[in-house]
Order: structure tokens, then sequence, then C-alpha cells
């Protein structure tokens, strides 16, 4: 009788299991879904989070992770699955999608309501959509450079300050060190993996020859002699395999923290990883200017909230909008990410403290600003995923089939077109 | 039969040639999750750790709820297993002793429904759980495993039910055993072998899914299965190959040793329902 | 549970004083029944989470539906999505990259599952150490296969680059997952040492079913190895080849994470198959009517050519 007995128990575990009821509603809870709960950042989050909870009696914020690879998926999924977080917290690239959608909140009554003065706010402009204030700008940033100074001076070079400079150092500097036949140390590092962020890789070489995929009416652009100088420029990067091939982000900050890379074009939130490097490696880590005239720049990350929730909970998603938009925690939030917040007024002298490169970091997000330079093209905000899938899939095969440029920047022009009518 | 000597010498090396080959890529991860992190991008390549260390074990513990992602995977693995296993038993034995008008038919679907692309499936069920609010639930990954494990699990066990002669239960019935009695008290007692090689296999089949529990827990970290959680390292902002063969080496942990007890009973899983 | 309906039970057949007095499902005449009812709970599950959904999955591929209005509004019915699958040269590319993959890994896994099956029914002391090790990738889940070699052919510190460029194979590291060409080798190498334990557990229940005394009688009359295995082991596998051979390919088919996890389909779509071409149309691109017409062409596609290999096959699927 084992067996029937095991039988019903199963039975049993099953009816217990679905008839576990939704439990009894308890305190209110606001979910805030972050990629950077582990970065640097995350430390600001939480502390801006016990702040708020200790203000608002029976009311916790759970702060979740998800990766930064499968962020705007996971969010999809939240969306349509009428599950949304009700603090939006998004990339400023992805978020024009779900306010197209309809599922975030028009800040604007709010803010009006509130004595947060936009006024003077970086790239809070990039946050309109569809006539309405969809977001609030978190960040908005300049590409830096770091570059590795030991690396530099076993080549005898100086960091480089142009185009030409640069590819020499990579050219330079990509070598094997210990003679076993294999490279182990390399000019630059750029996320070639598959995913978006190929995307934003490419786009310090596009920009830095002057080119943009969209002019600032947002009509598509590709088809121009700066855009085919810039792709020849990657092309060259990756053919001679000047970057390790196939890396994530990840493995090309690990590289940089363990000395090997000489130079490392990335966002200001780079400087938080130079700091957690090992001493002997950090100290031979410098910030610089990018080596182009215009950098990758724009806007970050965006704070919103989600629109298909309670009245009662979109007023409290809003008093945490405004705790974190304040003047005091937009300074300690600058000082997190290694660059000055977006609210104007907050660049204080601590920053001079904690950050010796600030001045870089704010003419490096001006001029990329003057460039109307942005992650995300204007014109193609909603098809962002699909746009990024071409360009790289265009590009992959620029380097594997060894396509001219030319050809591969005047079949994109076409590929965008048809994608912004589609759209 | 007698084997030379020679021969059994190149029997040998070739067995453990191959198994080595076959084993090395375990071998590796194993290697890998107790190297120090600075050590795995250097060359030449560390084969056996002078100082093994278990560090990235401790801290893939303390800094991701791997506890909860391997409970999820279990909680999700017993429900979907104990209500496949519930309809499967009842429906294989019907289809194999019963064999009333259409039940041939029906059981011709759950063998075809072993094809069913889980990428297909999972659009509606997506549009369905949405409805039923039921994305980022364990619930939701319960049924979806369902989908998969039930077609095979009734094959499985009309294969074993098939096995047992019909004079049994015939001579329960005389003893006052109604159909349903002889079912439970004679059948299921007998098939008790073939009940725990199925519902094992049925738990593997379930801890080894990606598709479903990416997509509908994806958003929930505390709902993770720890093969999402597994593989979302790899996405991190850094990339630590000895923390991510730590968390492979866990979550496949309770398969292998599945896999150890069931290797006898594989293959009527493997090809349940596959021969009459 | 005795009064199934309520017809059943009526007065007239409680008043048959004579005969059974009672309506009993336990009768043999109502032993159908009986087999009905207990077929009932699984036909009720499978209605709701199989067949509703095929259903439904058939009904949005006919809609030009994108993720924001699911399950809100229907959109009017349309055939646009599969006019513009047919028009795709992504879904020919698709279903190229399925085929070729379905066959490199069942060709491979059969080669590498019938020889390691044949080397372990030799008769040696530790067989059956060795059966168990010599299957053990079965039992690593697809999450955690892919990832392992994904490290082991790591583009910059895999061990594999490290081997080929010290053995002087190669000059310099390949990038495996980025190369069109060597990023497919991967996905069917993972696939194989997968996929091949599959093939070698039930090729070895095959050849355990070979009466030794074949073996014995062909050695006196003094055939050597190659030809007793061509004339003795191929033949006496001929029942569970056609099974094996056809459930491995449905599992390439349908496999999503192995490809998933190492390339999403990329470099250049030479890794996307159906299954993944459905999943990234559906999740990444919002585009679920679409992704539901390539998901019904793929089940289309696997109905028929299971059927094909049943017939052809030396032994009934079932």
């Amino acid at each position: 009788m084992f067996v029937a007995r095991v039988f019903l128990m199963m039975s049993l575990v099953l009816v217990a299991l679905f008839s576990a009821a939704i439990t009894g509603a308890q305190d209110t809870t606001l979910t805030l879904i972050s990629w950077q709960v582990d970065e640097p950042v995350g430390d600001w989050w939480r502390a801006a989070i016990e702040e708020f909870e200790s203000a608002h009696e029976g009311v916790t914020i759970e702060f979740t992770k998800v990766a930064r690879p499968e962020y705007a998926d996971t969010f999809l999924t939240l969306f349509a699955g009428g599950t949304p977080p009700e603090i939006v917290h998004l990339a400023s690239f992805e978020y024009q999608q779900f306010a197209d959608a309809g599922w975030m909140e028009d800040l604007g009554p709010w803010i009006e309501d509130s004595d947060l003065d936009l006024e003077g706010w970086a790239g809070q402009a990039k946050c309109h959509w569809g006539g309405q204030t969809a977001c609030i700008m978190l960040q908005f940033f300049g590409f830096v450079m770091v570059v590795n100074d030991a690396i530099l001076e076993e080549a005898m070079m100086e960091a480089p300050t142009n185009w030409d400079e640069y590819i020499a150092v990579l050219r330079a500097t990509t070598k094997d060190t210990d003679g076993d036949g294999i490279v182990d140390q390399w000019g630059a590092c750029h996320h070639t993996a598959e995913g978006s962020q190929y995307l934003s890789q490419m786009l310090s070489y596009v920009v830095g020859a002057g080119a943009y995929w969209t002019t600032s009416e947002g009509e598509v652009n590709i088809n121009t002699p700066e855009m085919v100088e810039g792709f020849t420029r990657w092309k060259t990067i990756l053919d001679e395999r000047l970057t390790p091939l196939d890396l994530a982000s990840g493995d090309c900050r690990q590289l940089m923290m363990e000395g090997k890379l000489a130079t490392k074009l990335e966002g200001p939130w780079i400087y938080g990883f130079v700091l957690r490097a090992e001493p002997e490696i950090q100290e031979n880590l410098r910030v610089v200017r990018v080596p182009f005239e215009v950098p990758v720049g724009g806007a970050s990350n965006v704070i919103a909230m989600a629109s298909e929730i309670s009245d009662e909970k979109k007023a409290l998603v809003w008093d945490f909008i405004a705790l974190i938009t304040s003047h005091e925690w937009q300074v300690q939030f600058g000082l997190h990410v290694g660059q000055p917040a977006p609210r104007p007024g907050t660049l204080v002298d601590e920053y001079y403290d904690a950050i010796p490169h600030v001045d870089l970091l704010l003419e490096s997000q001006n001029t990329a600003s003057a460039h109307g330079i942005d992650r995300s093209p204007t014109g193609l905000e909603i098809v962002y995923n699909e746009f990024a899938k071409i360009v790289r899939e265009e590009a992959q095969r620029m380097v594997a089939d060894d396509v001219d440029p030319a050809e591969i920047v005047a079949g994109l022009h076409d590929l965008a077109l048809e994608l912004q009518a589609a759209g | 039969m007698a084997r030379s000597r020679r021969e059994s010498v190149i029997l040998y090396a070739l067995v453990i040639t191959v198994i080595v080959v076959l084993v090395f890529p375990l071998y590796w991860m194993f290697n890998t999750s107790l190297a120090p992190g600075t050590q795995l991008r250097r060359f030449p390549p560390v084969f056996v750790q002078p100082e093994p260390t278990f560090a990235a074990y401790e801290r893939i513990f303390n800094e991701r709820p791997v506890g909860v992602w391997l409970r999820n995977s279990a909680v999700v693995a017993v429900a979907s297993t104990a209500l496949s296993m519930f309809v499967s038993v009842l429906a294989g034995y019907s289809i194999s002793r019963i064999r009333a008008r259409g039940s041939q038919s029906i059981g011709l679907f759950f063998l075809m429904s072993r094809m069913l692309p889980s990428t297909l499936i999972i659009i509606p069920l997506f549009v369905s759980f949405r409805q039923l609010q039921l994305i980022g639930d364990l619930k939701s990954l319960v049924l979806a495993h369902a989908t998969f494990i039930t077609p095979f699990a009734v094959w499985m066990l009309k294969g074993y039910f098939d096995t047992i002669p019909a004079e049994l239960e015939d001579a329960a019935m005389i003893d006052g055993c109604n159909p349903l009695t002889a079912l439970l008290r004679v059948v299921l007692p007998l098939s008790a072998p073939g009940l725990a090689a199925t519902t094992l296999y049925g738990f593997v089949l379930s801890w080894n899914d990606f598709v479903f529990a990416r997509t509908f827990l994806v958003a929930n970290q505390n709902a993770w299965t720890v093969n999402v959680g597994v593989a979302s390292l790899k996405g991190e902002y850094l990339t630590e190959w000895n923390e991510i063969m730590a968390g492979s080496l866990i979550a496949m942990l309770p398969i292998v040793l599945a896999y150890l007890f069931l290797e006898r009973y594989l293959v009527s899983g493997l090809t349940a329902g596959s021969t009459k | 549970m005795s009064r199934l309906r309520p017809g059943y039970a009526s007065s007239d057949m409680n008043n048959m004083v004579n005969h059974p007095p009672r309506w009993s499902l336990w009768q043999p005449g109502n032993r159908h029944l009986f087999g009905y009812l207990l077929l009932l709970p699984a036909v009720l599950l499978t209605a709701a989470i199989i067949v509703y959904p095929i259903i439904a999955a058939i009904d949005l591929s006919f809609q030009k539906i994108k993720i924001a209005k699911l399950g809100r509004s229907r959109a009017p019915l349309t055939l646009a999505n599969y006019e513009e699958l047919f028009q795709a040269p992504e879904f020919y590319q698709a279903i190229w990259v399925t085929i070729t993959l379905v066959a490199a890994v069942t060709l491979l896994s059969y080669v590498i599952g019938l020889a390691t099956a044949v080397l372990v029914n030799q008769r040696f002391r530790g067989r059956k150490l060795a059966r168990i090790l010599v299957a053990v990738p079965w039992a690593v889940p697809s999450v955690m296969a892919a990832i392992i070699w994904w490290w082991l052919f790591d583009s910059s510190f895999g061990l594999i680059n490290w081997a080929l460029v010290r053995s002087g194979l190669s000059s310099e590291m390949i990038p495996w997952l980025s190369t069109p060409g060597a990023a497919f080798f991967v996905i069917v190498v993972v696939m194989v040492w997968k996929g091949y334990p599959f093939i070698s557990v039930i090729m070895l229940a095959g050849l355990q079913s070979i009466p030794l005394e074949l073996y014995d009688a062909a050695k006196v009359d003094g055939a050597n190895a190659w030809n007793r295995f061509r004339f003795i082991t191929l033949p006496g596998l001929r029942s569970v080849r056609g099974i094996a051979l056809i459930l491995i390919m449905l599992w390439v088919f349908r496999d999503f994470p192995i490809i998933y996890i190492l390339t999403g389909g990329g470099p250049q779509r030479t890794t996307q198959t159906l299954a993944i071409m459905t999943y990234q149309e559906a999740f990444k691109f919002h585009d679920f009517g679409f992704a539901a017409a390539i998901g019904v062409i793929t089940l289309i596609i696997s109905i028929i050519a299971s059927w094909f290999m049943v017939r052809r096959s030396d032994q009934p699927i079932y």
C-alpha cells in the first residue's frame, strides 16, 4: 500500500499548492527593479530606500536586480504581464517603447503640484514623449577614456588625443607579453558578443568620425562619408584584433582592472571600477578625454512611474521620485556614480575631492549634448531593438565577409528607412 | 572469449581515453570553480589547483539567493511532476488496460504532443497566464512543465502497465476488488519501480527547463529557478567564471544524483512510448 | 462516483430487482466508462494547457498584434503574418539552419553514441562504472552544458583556443562565437556532447538484446571483428535505431537553451533555428502574431517530419 499512499500524498501536496490562496494583503510594497543593484551606485539606491521607508510607516520598497542584457525583455514581460514595477528605472534608450504603449504615467501634473523645478535639468528634454513628461532624467553623461600609464610608458607612447594616435597606441600595445604565442594585452576592449550593446560600442567610432544615425529632426542620415569612415574604423579595430573578440562588457571591465588594457572607452561609471582595481594596478589607471572630437554621450537612465497602478501607490512613487531628485540626494547620487547629477546646482566642492576629473566629465557631456548625440537616435526610438539588431548584423557581416564599409553603410541606410516606415 | 593481454591493454586504454575526453568538460568546470579569480585570464591554464579555494562557492551563496533558486526549482519540479503523475497514472492505465474506444487516439495525441515546440506554446501560455495574473508566479511554471511531462509520463507508465499480467488483476477482482481498488492495491505496487523512474524522470525534465522559467519568471529574481539564476550570472557587469562554474555545479548536482539512481531505468524512460 | 450520469440512475434501472440491483460502474459492461473516467483528468489538463494554447496560437498567427494589446483586444483576421513570413529570407535561412543542425548533430551523436555503446558493452572489469561515466553528460542540464562549453571555447581565455595555438593547429585565437561557421560548429559540439549519451544508452540496451551465441558462431566461422560488427551488431540494432534517431532529431529541432545562451541565433543568423526565431520575434521584438505564425509552421514541419520518419523507420513509434 506504500505506493498508493505516496500517490495520495502527492495529490494532496498538489491540491495544497494550488489552493494556497493569495496571501492576504499585508503592508504596501513597492517594487523597484534596477540593473545597478550591485554596482557602486547600488549603495545610493539602498540609502534612499531606507530613508523613504523610515519616512513612510508600513511601506517597503523591494529592490530587485535584473542584469543589463535581459533588462528590456524583462520589463516588457512585466508590463505586458500586468505586473509592472511601480517605480520604473530604465535606460534612456529603451523607455520610449514603454511610454509609447501607454504604460508610463505622465509626470507633468505631478511635477506641477510639487516644488520640483526642472529648469536647466540636464537631458530632461529626452524625457518628453508624445507630448507628455514620461520620466525624469537621472543621469546624463559623456564618454571618457581610461588609459593604463604603465602600458603606454612601456610602449613609449602618450595618451592618444586623436584617431591616428589612438590607432597607433592600439597597434603598439596589443601584443603577447609572455611569449607563449597568445595575445594577452590589448589596446582596447569592446563588447562584441551578442546583444544591443554592440551598437553602443561602435558608436564611439561613428560619432568620433563626425557621423550620426539620424538628423536632429529624426531623418535617417546613415549614408554619409563620415559614417563610412566610422564603420571603416570599427572594421580596422576588429580586423586587426585590437580588442579581444566575443567578450561582453563585464569581461572588458575585468581586463581593465587586471591591467591588461592600454585604453578603455566608456561612460563615467567606469571610474567606480577603476577604484575597485588592486592598488598596484589602480595607480596606473587614469581617466582622460576621448581621442575624438565628439564623444558618445547623452541620456543614460531615467526614473518614472507605471501608469496602471492604484492612485495610492502613485502618490507613494511620486514621494520616492521627489526624494531622489532632491538637492541632497542628487549630490549623493553624483558622488556615487562618479559624475555630476543632472539637477542644476548640485556640483558641490566635494566632487572635486572625490572625482579628480570632474571638469573632463562636464566637458564631455556638454560636447555630446551640443552635437545632439544620444545612444537612442531621434526618430528610431521605438524600433531601437530592431535597429540595434540590423546594425549589429550588418557590421558583423562587414567584418566576417570583409565587405566594403561603403556598401554596408548604403544598405543600412535603406534598412533603417524601412524600419522607420514600418515602426 | 578469452582476451589476450594486448587486447585487454588496448581496450582499457580506449575506454579510459574516451571517458576522459567526454567527461573532461565536467572536470574543467569543477577545476575552474576552485580557482582564485585572478587565475582565470592567464595562460598556461592550471589543470590541478595547487591551492583550491571554495571562495567562489561562498561568494555565490552570499551574494545571490542560490538557496531560494534551488528551492524554487525543487518546488516546481515536485509540483509539476505530482500533477502530471496523478493524471498520467490514470490515463496510462486506461490506455494500457481498458482500451475503451477512442482511447488509442487520445494516446496518440499525447505522443504527438511530445513534438510540440515549447517556443510555440509559450506564446499563448504567456497570454493566458497574463490574464490569470500568474506571470512571475511559480504556479505558471508548474502548469507549463506539465505540458511536457504529462505526454511523456502517460507513455512511460503505459509501457510499465503493459508488462504487468492482467491475470493478477482478475484474481484481485475475484477476491472482491473493484477495478479502481485493483489498480491501487495490485497494479500500482507492482509497478513501483516504474512509478519511481517516471517520477524521477519527470523531476529531471522539469529541473532542466529553461525557456518557460526564463519567460514567465524573469522579472522576479526571488522566483527564479536555478537554471535562470545561473544563466544570468554570465550577463553580469563583471564576468567571474569561477562563480559561474560553482553555480552551474550546484545547479546540476541534484540531476546528476538522480541520474546515478535512474541509470538503470534510463532506457525505458528515454524510449517511453516508442515501442509497443 | 457510481452515478456518472443522472440518466443512468433513473428509476427504471433501480427497479430491476432480479438483475444487479443498482447500476454500478464496476459492471463489465461499464468498463469503457471507467476507462473514460480515468482518462478524464489527463484530457482536461491537456485541453487546458496544450490544446487550447495551440488553438490560441493559431488564432494569434492570423492577427497582426503586438504585445501591448495582447489579451485586451482582438485584431482583425489577416494573412499578413504568413505573407510576411514567406517573403522573409530570414525564414528560409532559419529553415536551412535547422535542417543542417539536425542533420549534423544527429549523425555525429549516432556515431559517437554507437561507438561508446559498443565499447562499454565489452566485458571488462569496471564496466559498470564505465557505463555510468560514458553517459554522464546526459545528466547535465542544457543551460549548464552551454555554459561549460562557452568557457572552454572562450575566444580570449578559453582552453580550446590555448590548446590549438600551443599545438600549432591554429596560428591565432579563434573568435568562435562571432565567426559564422565556427559558431555553428560550437553549437554542434555542445549538442552532440549533450545528445550522444542518449543514443549510447539506447544502443547499449539494443546490444544487450543480441544473443552472444551469434558472435561465438561467427567466430567459429572465422568472421573478423569488422564483419561481426557489420553482419551481427548493426542488424541487431535495427529495432532501436529508428527510435533513437527520431527522438534525437526532434530534440535538436526543438531545443532552445543551448543556442539561446551561446549565440542567441547570431552571428548573422547563422545559428538561428526556427525555435530561436519564434522566441526572438515574440519576446525581443514583441511581434506576437508574427512569432505565432513561425511557431505554427514549425509545428506543422515537426509533425510532417516525424510522421514521415515513423513511416520509414523499421518500427512504429507507438
